[in-house]
């Protein structure tokens, strides 16, 4: 009877960690697998997206733009030559966005676009495919990164990123907790 | 605010937020570069920022940083640059609009990539909108420029 007391007691906290883990997660999913997040996320391709920016709900970046190896477009046309660094204010539908970073795509194995909750889940949190974050520095990385910040106020005639930064980094630290629970499918 | 336009210094009494398309036109009355569209998607106001292209109807005054050249920098009619040479021997030009922005996008890539493959000009110049459709010979005369860098 005791060892039952006891297997209840450790139980409890841990089904509930676990619940939260994977609440958690699925509204990590919700801001990750939006189009200010996934238009940059785009993997090997290296060709930026404008979904959901009024051109169609699949539209991939207008002029052609093709960022290569570099992420930067240094190979043909640099992101900066429209995306100006600086801290913008973005108010004009359709004008080039601007941040207080170097406009860039994030490196290749960050693919986000077109994929499953279970695989973007997987990557983000292994250091290997997610830029060498562990979970502690991938939460300071949220709460800090120009480029976060923006897919939650990324200005006039595009939809933001559903919650806030604070949000982002309070469900995945929730995430990291209950051990980084992915789903199945 | 001061800033060197064309290896010329100027001093300009404008708000920060104001383009600095504007300020080279309206304030400085440096007129090759010209207004398209006021949101980079058509290339036309395209000058160098410390030789990088930058769309200048995007870059507020207050977030220059850099010496900025305009397509009257560029070269001097005894001594053209490579790719107003190769504009001229293709005759590049139709109502020459948007040509400005087009060769300091050119010249400007060119000088980051000295060997451009065919689809890497399509991608760097497709930016540049020209509304006469002078799409083939700015392929053609980016293509001479670079050979034609390449060997300088």
């Amino acid at each position: 009877m005791r060892l039952l007391a006891l297997f209840i007691a450790l139980s409890l906290p841990a089904a509930s960690y676990a619940q939260d883990g994977a609440a958690a997660w699925e509204r990590i999913f919700a801001v990750v697998s939006h189009p200010r997040c996934t238009n940059c996320h785009v993997g090997e391709s290296g060709r930026p997206a404008w979904d959901d920016l009024g051109y169609g709900a699949q539209r991939l970046h207008g002029m052609n733009i093709v960022a290569g190896e570099s992420r930067i477009g240094a190979e043909t046309i640099p992101c900066r030559v429209c995306h100006i660094s600086a801290e913008g204010p973005n108010d004009v539908p359709h004008a080039a966005p601007q941040i207080d970073d170097a406009w860039r795509l994030p490196p290749a194995e960050l693919a986000w676009r077109g994929k499953t909750g279970a695989e973007i889940c997987t990557a983000l949190r292994d250091p290997d495919l997610n830029d060498g974050f562990d979970m502690e520095e991938l939460v300071e990385h949220v709460t800090t990164s120009a480029f976060v910040n923006y897919g939650f106020t990324p200005g006039a005639g595009r939809s933001p990123a559903p919650g806030s930064t604070e949000a982002l980094a309070q469900d995945l630290a929730l995430w990291a907790a209950a051990g980084a629970p992915c789903p199945d499918a | 605010m001061k800033l060197n336009v064309n290896g010329t210094e100027h001093e300009v009494d404008v708000e920060d937020d104001m383009p600095l398309l504007w300020v080279l036109r309206d304030e400085l009355g440096i007129t090759g570069v010209k207004y398209g569209c006021g949101i980079a998607q058509c290339g036309a106001c395209t000058v160098h920022v410390d030789g990088v292209a930058v769309r200048s109807c995007q870059l507020a005054a207050g977030d220059l940083d850099g010496d900025v050249t305009t397509i009257e920098g560029l070269g001097t009619p005894d001594a053209l640059h490579a790719v107003q040479e190769a504009w001229v021997e293709h005759q590049v030009a139709q109502c020459g609009y948007c040509q400005s922005g087009q060769i300091m996008q050119a010249a400007s890539f060119l000088d980051l990539n000295s060997a451009p493959t065919d689809d890497q000009i399509d991608q760097a110049m497709s930016g540049n909108l020209c509304r006469c459709g002078t799409y083939p010979r700015i392929r053609a005369a980016v293509k001479s420029a670079a050979t034609k860098l390449q060997r300088a």
